[in-house]
């Protein structure tokens, strides 16, 4: 099993407002503090590959206190002179938040060619919220995805220069300088919640498909619709194909990890993921039978989550090594995940370091059945 | 309520409430009024032919995928009138409605009889910026759109069961294709609606804080000869609040063109 070390960059309060999204004032937000953390989160990203780790993960979003990250191509900029031999997966560029997604496919490209090659590209929609901070239209959304995708492949695979046409991104010329250097380019993830349009999207691509905060029963079936569709293209999928983001709380025994878990994991339900309703989900984000769906199964929302429904549901990996093993068998064994994302918050950035370290020494060794194998070879383009 | 019927309108089915005698008067609906027929088109039945049909995508009108501007759903309105064999006719538009009315009658002022326009919105104001309705939560928007929230019971969705949320979410998508950025106007209309040759009036709720009276008075100004009669009981919606006042006024002004029956 392959393990990236993924963070949000949040920053991290508490306050009263009825959303840490769209609305809630940048006033709270001390550009002073802004600056250790950043650094913090930084050094914590580089030391995860000084630990072993076999990626390092960035984000976007935009207007939040949740993470602030909202140029990721920026923070793996940074990563990039700073780091030699991790991937760094940039879990995504959201496409169609961009009016100019041919600088996407440039600054990935850049990015790729100062790195040697280490670069994976997540591609996103952006989650709902994203659509009210950026003003995009989200009735647009999915149409926006499937076309800059399109035009940021091409650019990256087929000699410029060449004129693109579509509904919404028109170039007389697409001709990007660099090119990037893994060919025939960067892997393509898909970090995703389970939407049935993007698996099928992700698998008829080979792309790596991404669940993201997501409980292990809905792992479970999404993983077999994935690979469900990739039989149905022609091929088996590779368990590097299937990738998993969760919070990882790991420390010497079970007591002391459920401790810091209920205290800083509970923190990215209960405030960070806090908004308003209709930011969940603006019109024309979901096509209907999705939102259908959707209101069939009423899951709760993120902050109406207790500590068990996490635990239990497998939102988060909690324990001490021995039972962060066990339960990382279950990704392992049972859904044959080949990736695991995971960010950790020991509550404060010592304490993390340590969280980390004590995680490569005592869990990450006892998954490395695959050491020799590239996780990127193939896949995801 | 007449019963609904449905026609296609240049391949676009669209549901349609149809009652009263008179001249043809076409009603254009605002956001989350599809498929309604109260008080105030009661009123304007008993002196006109009152065409009602429900936006696509509103009501039970099929949501059109082809409408990616304010302008085609002005477009498809004229197909309307042309489907129904309708020459000329009064338009009478609220809020969304309005805006859709207003487009139309800067395309094809001679087949208007008269415009009323209740609460427009669909120009940028100097001065003024719409709320933003799509993020607010019910409370909220009820609290911008109406002046007594008691009116909003008019609009209420019969229940909350899947089937329900799902058409308020295909109405709200079908809103947010043309009016989510420019949110609620077309950056082109204001300068074209001096082309209106039509007499028009603008009805306006006193306390109207979605559009308020300083946009009337924009409108005003741009519209050749409009007049503006204000509601003093009425947010965003007088023809939901103050039903009766409004059709009287509607009635009056289309009489004193020698319009109306």
């Amino acid at each position: 099993m392959k393990f990236y070390y993924f963070h949000l960059m949040p920053y991290v309060l508490d306050h009263d407002e009825p959303s840490s999204w769209v609305t809630f004032s940048n006033a709270h937000y001390d550009p002073a503090v802004g600056h250790t953390l950043y650094h913090q989160y930084l050094d914590q990203l580089e030391y995860a590959e000084h630990l072993g780790w076999d990626g390092i993960c960035v984000n976007e979003h935009h207007q939040n206190c949740y993470g602030t990250m909202p140029s990721p191509n920026v923070m793996a900029a940074m990563l990039v002179r700073r780091t030699s031999r991790a991937k760094i997966a940039i879990l995504g560029n959201g496409l169609p938040l961009r009016e100019n997604p041919l600088r996407i496919a440039e600054e990935i490209a850049m990015l790729d060619v100062v790195s040697g090659g280490r670069i994976v590209s997540g591609f996103v929609r952006g989650i709902g919220a994203e659509y009210y901070s950026t003003a995009v239209n989200p009735t647009h959304s999915r149409e926006r995805f499937y076309e800059a995708a399109d035009l940021i492949l091409r650019a990256w695979t087929e000699p410029g220069p060449f004129p693109f046409d579509g509904r919404f991104y028109r170039y007389p010329f697409v001709n990007p300088w660099p090119r990037p250097l893994q060919r025939p380019h960067p892997p393509v993830w898909c970090p995703s919640q389970g939407s049935s349009e993007t698996v099928e999207w992700a698998a008829q691509r080979r792309f790596p498909y991404l669940m993201v905060f997501t409980p292990l029963k809905r792992i479970a079936q999404i993983y077999g619709e994935y690979r469900e569709a990739c039989q149905r293209h022609g091929y088996t999928a590779s368990p590097y194909q299937l990738t998993v983001n969760l919070p990882i709380v790991v420390a010497e025994n079970d007591r002391k990890a459920e401790t810091i878990a209920r205290r800083h994991a509970m923190w990215v339900y209960h405030v960070g993921l806090r908004m308003r309703p209709p930011y969940w989900q603006p019109p024309g984000y979901t096509t209907e039978a999705s939102l259908r769906r959707l209101l069939a199964t009423r899951g709760k929302m993120p902050t109406e989550l207790t500590y068990e429904d996490l635990e239990d549901g497998g939102y988060i990996i909690c324990g001490s090594p021995a039972t962060v093993r066990d339960k990382l068998r279950v990704f392992s064994d049972e859904l044959k995940a080949g990736i695991v994302c995971s960010g950790m918050n020991g509550g404060s950035h010592e304490a993390t370091l340590e969280m980390m370290q004590l995680f490569s020494e005592e869990v990450m060794p006892h998954f490395r059945e695959d050491a020799a194998v590239d996780e990127t070879v193939g896949i995801g383009r | 309520m007449p019963a609904m019927t449905q026609i296609v309108v240049r391949d676009t089915p669209v549901d349609l409430l149809r009652d009263g005698s008179g001249p043809p008067l076409l009603f254009l609906h605002g956001a989350g009024a599809g498929g309604r027929w109260l008080t105030f088109q009661e009123r304007l039945a008993a002196r006109f032919d009152v065409v009602a049909p429900s936006h696509p995508g509103h009501g039970a009108s099929p949501a059109a995928e082809w409408i990616e501007h304010i302008s085609d759903l002005a477009f498809h309105y004229l197909d309307l009138l042309d489907t129904l064999g309708l020459a000329r006719v009064h338009v009478v538009g609220a809020s969304f409605g309005g805006w859709i009315a207003a487009e139309l009658a800067t395309m094809a002022s001679p087949r208007l009889r008269s415009l009323t326009l209740i609460d427009p919105v669909g120009i940028k104001v100097e001065g003024w910026i719409y709320p933003f309705l799509f993020g607010m939560e019910l409370p909220e928007l009820v609290a911008t759109v109406f002046h007594n929230p008691m009116s909003a019971l008019a609009l209420a969705p019969p229940d909350m069961s899947i089937d329900t949320l799902a058409i308020l979410y295909r109405q709200n998508t079908a809103l947010a294709r043309v009016a989510w950025n420019p949110y609620l106007y077309n950056p082109l209309l204001r300068r074209r609606l001096a082309r209106i040759a039509t007499p028009t009036l603008l009805c306006w709720g006193a306390h109207d804080r979605l559009a308020p009276l300083v946009c009337a008075e924009a409108w005003r100004k741009e519209i050749p000869g409009a007049a503006l009669r204000v509601f003093e009981a009425s947010g965003h919606v007088p023809h939901l609040e103050e039903p009766d006042a409004v059709a009287a006024a509607v009635i009056e002004f289309c009489a004193d063109r020698g319009e109306a029956r």
